[in-house]
């Protein structure tokens, strides 16, 4: 077991204690709970929506309607890329919804600011935060809280897989059955999947986007024992052995000059790039952006490779229910979440809109494919959702100005890696 | 500002204290809509940026005050200077350009006929595209077998990789809002071309003037104020451009399209450091205002000579 | 030299004309990898646009940019067109204040100002309403600085003979001003509609029911829905782009003489 794990597991089990403790102390809000623990009153739910998605959410949404008559919501489908900052705005006018969908990695910065409504045990069904904590993923709904406490319930897991596409690697001589397991082998194979002019590459980053950056150099960094911020996350170690050669091992990668209105995903479904890491999700993505990429045989998935002789890594990030400080009817909010998040509601949403709930047991849900969830589940010890800290937009913005400027080579990696830790110094 | 404010010339008016009562009194019914739309809308939010620009303001809670703090942060900030610079290029790259195409496409379309009347319809088409609409028609245009590509190669160019090399990227960017632009800077400068008077070139003719000498001894001279006017809007548009980089590219590659209001933009709602970003907008205003101020001195001398 | 001259302006015009061929091109893309060519295949458009208005809520998102759109454009250029006259040909207190207030509102970054207007938005209890979405952006600088231009070169001796008639200063304003301004009031109601039908931010923020949304908002959530269909995501862009250029043709005659004045009296 790597120190990574055995830190989230201690972190896990912290973070269980002590909501045991405050439960005993009865720091729940309990006046927030109906006697009856019946809910009721209109609440408020944003959330960004795809066509499959809501197929699966509408007709729940209108169920729970039904069956708790008291209860009326009124969901909100806000466009994906707009959804933060309609919310900040929203939290800034001190009118948030009181239910919403936001991406687990601002979770501590929205704690931090007291926009968060701590989850409510009763809600849920459980005894306590230590009860709900064993009903799913210890690592995905630990990443969901702050200080010890936990603000959200997770909804749409995914760690990071390699992707390939079979026919370059069978046009360049390569054996479609042995994807690369380490990166150098994927260095290799890369020198063997580039064209003469540099228009055709083997592994291809995704470029310019900060939670991506984040991911593919979460891989490489921590495989070779460095990290990007320090364990406490207090300051950032891009500037270390580590972190050099990964930044070093980023730029030489690929082509940071090809282009496609959908980045790195466009070029993998053109087969401009031969590789790409990317989520669960894109298994149904690259055959709606080319039919002719059928999986299992255009295209394929592998674990993400480690580095020769190191220790697995495996990026990963999650989506949260979280419920506004300011909501008058936090208990509702929660049970409704607890209602979207029953192990058939999470296994039809895995057969139908692609998207994982990590309740505990998911490696078992059937639904996706099992190459897929098989890969996820070896990997799941190993998961790891990146530096937990609230200024992580400003960090991972700078760790994709840092990347981004080596693989356009503006800057060497030594200089991209120390200015990463100077910026951090001013915003940590 | 002052200086706009001396633009207006006191006219003679009727006198007599009944006729300075009523127009006092309809003046100010007139105005008063606007006063107390530019106090609540812009106003006051303005006072409370300023104020904002001293403290320190996560967006949550109240506002801590900091004095100067943002201010010195940004001199020590290169993700401010870089932006800057940024801005500074493409103010530069696209006002230059748009208002040259402008007038080199208005001297001629200001011609009297028919066909020419049917083009100044057809030129103002795209300044009726919606941009926030139409943003992923462009990245497919900018894209390796995209429009701009096509046509490039029509004269033998290699394709190149708009949107995704740190030297052309910005260049897209001003590619696209020229685009947009030019066919209101076209008609402006084509009716300012028109009401021109005519019996000053048949007198430059009849001396034996060619069109390349008419051009800069008289019609620029003459055009003057009109230029300013399209100057003063293509600065201000061009400083304040955040919807294409915004859609386009978030700033990338590596920072090369980074504008300063995106910037804002990034600070304000990405990072949540709302004080700072005022400051960043309060240092911009300050910067838009000199500008304005020299382009307002220069059309004031216009009006002198 | 005529023919020369003729030849390169059509030139230059076409290939300012081709984004929007672009655009008709990329609307009929089945795919994601369909992008190149400009092979335009009309049954596969045709579809797209059926399948906007049958499913979904475009039509809604369309009615709502054209209340947005037509309702801002009116209020600009009634309000606009009071405050320019007064300041322009008017004494009353205060229009010094005034107008460098409005000048100065021309360099205020909107992004910064977004927050402090929410607030003010919600105080007023307009949160997620049209009056919401329409009021805070009735006026513009620009529309008051444009008609204050053009109101300036009213002659002064059409005023004065009316007023030795006897007609109230209102009546001036609107009997003989108004009609004269026409042209600089039609241009800014065009270039008004044309900035916010392409307003995104805002509408986003303020509306909390889709059935208020206007077009920019609705596109994003296409977007958002249909994941990378760039097909029909593009079509409902040029859609979106149809009733500005119709609005335009109609007005072209007005806008060509508003800039006029506009851009020579300074």
């Amino acid at each position: 077991m790597t120190m990574l794990t055995r830190r989230n597991l201690l972190r896990t089990a912290a973070l269980a204690t002590a909501s045991g403790v405050l439960a005993a102390c009865g720091a729940d809000p309990v006046a927030t709970v109906p006697a009856d623990g019946v809910p009721r009153g209109k609440i408020s739910v944003w959330l960004h929506q795809t066509k499959s998605y809501d197929a699966v959410f509408t007709p729940l949404l209108r169920k729970y309607m039904q069956e708790f008559g008291g209860v009326d919501i009124t969901p909100l489908y806000v466009p994906v890329a707009q959804l933060d900052a309609k919310l900040l705005t929203a939290f800034a006018g001190d009118v948030p919804p009181d239910l919403f969908k936001i991406g687990g990695w601002t979770i501590p910065g929205h704690a931090r600011k007291g926009r968060l409504a701590p989850i409510i045990p009763k809600a849920m069904g459980v005894a306590d935060e230590k009860a709900l904590i064993q009903d799913y993923d210890p690592h995905a709904i630990g990443s969901l809280s702050y200080e010890g406490k936990v603000y959200g319930v997770p909804i749409d897991y995914t760690i990071c897989y390699l992707y390939y596409r079979r026919d370059r690697f069978i046009e360049a001589g390569l054996d479609p059955d042995k994807p690369p397991t380490t990166w150098e082998e994927v260095a290799e194979y890369s020198k063997r999947l580039t064209s003469a002019d540099g228009k055709k590459v083997g592994l291809q980053w995704i470029l310019g986007n900060p939670q991506w950056t984040l991911m593919q150099l979460l891989a490489l960094v921590k495989g070779k024992g460095g990290g990007i911020l320090s364990a406490d996350a207090a300051k950032a170690t891009l500037a270390t052995d580590a972190g050099v050669e990964a930044l070093r091992y980023y730029g030489s990668l690929g082509n940071a000059k090809l282009s496609n209105p959908l980045s790195g995903f466009g070029l993998f479904a053109t087969g401009e790039a031969a590789m790409l890491v990317s989520g669960l999700f894109a298994m149904d993505l690259f055959p709606t952006l080319n039919p002719k990429l059928t999986f299992g045989k255009a295209f394929d998935i592998a674990p993400l490779p480690r580095w020769d002789g190191g220790q697995p890594v495996a990026p990963a990030y999650t989506w949260g229910w979280a419920v506004a400080k300011q909501s008058k009817l936090p208990y509702t909010a929660w049970h409704f979440v607890d209602y979207l998040q029953r192990e058939d509601v999470a296994a039809k949403q895995l057969k139908d809109a692609s998207l994982l709930t990590p309740v505990k047991g998911w490696e078992k849900l059937t639904g996706a494919d099992q190459k897929a969830l098989d890969i996820m589940a070896a990997a799941a010890p190993h998961a790891d959702f990146g530096p937990q800290t609230p200024v992580w937009n400003e960090m991972a913005k700078s760790l994709t100005d840092a990347a981004d400027a080596v693989a356009f080579g503006k800057k060497t990696p030594e200089q991209a890696a120390a200015d990463f830790d100077q910026a951090m110094r001013i915003t940590l | 500002m002052t200086v706009s404010l001396r633009l207006v010339p006191p006219v003679a008016r009727v006198s007599g204290k009944g006729q300075r009562w009523a127009e006092a009194r309809t003046g100010g019914l007139l105005a008063l809509p606007a006063a107390v739309y530019f106090l609540v809308f812009w106003l006051v939010p303005f006072v409370v940026a300023v104020y904002l620009s001293f403290t320190s303001y996560d967006l949550a809670g109240t506002p801590e005050w900091t004095g100067l703090d943002n201010y010195r942060r940004m001199l020590g900030d290169p993700g401010f200077w870089n932006s800057a610079r940024v801005t500074a290029a493409y103010t530069v790259g696209s006002v230059v350009p748009s208002i040259v195409l402008g007038l080199a496409i208005a001297v001629p379309l200001s011609k009297p006929g028919r066909y020419n009347a049917f083009l100044r319809g057809l030129v103002m088409i795209p300044a009726a595209m919606p941009l926030v609409a139409t943003s992923m028609v462009w990245s497919v245009i900018f894209a390796e077998k995209g429009l701009a590509n096509a046509l490039i190669g029509l004269v033998g160019a290699a394709p190149k990789p708009w949107l995704t090399d740190e030297g052309l990227a910005l260049w897209a960017l001003v590619i696209m809002t020229t685009w947009k632009h030019l066919g209101l800077f076209v008609i402006i400068l084509t009716a300012g071309l028109q009401g021109l008077p005519l019996s000053v070139f048949e007198a430059a003719e009849l001396d034996g003037a060619g069109p390349v000498r008419i051009f800069y001894r008289i019609t620029l001279p003459l055009l003057r104020r009109t230029l300013l006017f399209v100057l003063v809007i293509a600065v201000v548009g061009a400083m304040q451009s955040f919807v294409p980089a915004f859609l386009l590219t978030k700033g990338g590659p590596a920072g090369a399209t980074e504008v300063l209001p995106l910037y804002l933009w990034a600070t304000g709602f990405g990072f949540e450091r709302m004080g700072y970003a005022s400051a960043i907008a309060m240092v911009l205003l300050v910067a838009m205002l000199l500008l304005s101020l020299v382009q307002f001195r220069v059309l004031r001398g216009g009006e002198e000579g | 030299m005529k023919v020369v001259r003729g030849t390169l302006l059509t030139l230059v015009v076409a290939v300012l004309l081709l984004p929007v061929y672009a655009m008709f091109a990329v609307s009929s893309a089945s795919d994601a990898t369909d992008l190149g060519g400009f092979a335009f295949d009309v049954s596969q458009l045709g579809e797209h646009v059926s399948q906007l208005f049958n499913q979904g809520d475009f039509p809604v998102y369309l009615r709502n940019s054209l209340i947005l759109a037509l309702g801002i454009g009116v209020l600009e250029v009634i309000f606009s067109s009071a405050a320019g006259y007064a300041l322009a040909q008017l004494r009353f207190p205060g229009s010094g204040v005034l107008f460098a207030l409005i000048v100065g509102t021309l360099s205020l970054s909107p992004i910064v100002v977004l927050v402090p207007m929410y607030l003010i938005v919600k105080e007023l209890g307009w949160i997620n309403s049209y009056q919401g979405m329409i009021v805070p952006f009735m006026m513009s600088a620009f529309g008051v600085f444009l008609v204050r231009q053009f109101a300036l070169a009213i002659p002064h001796e059409l005023l004065l003979s009316a007023r030795v008639d006897g007609a109230s200063e209102f009546r001036i304003f609107v009997r003989i001003a108004a009609p004269l301004l026409r042209p600089a009031l039609l241009t800014l109601f065009l270039l008004q509609f044309l900035a916010q039908w392409d307003n995104l931010l805002w509408p986003l923020i303020v509306a909390n029911d889709p059935g208020l949304w206007p077009l920019p908002v609705g596109l994003a959530q296409i977007q958002t829905e249909y994941d990378f269909s760039i097909g029909l995501v593009s079509t409902a862009a040029l859609i979106t782009a149809v009733p500005p250029l119709v609005l335009m043709f109609l007005l072209q005659r007005y806008y060509v003489a508003g800039l006029t004045l506009g851009g020579v009296r300074k």
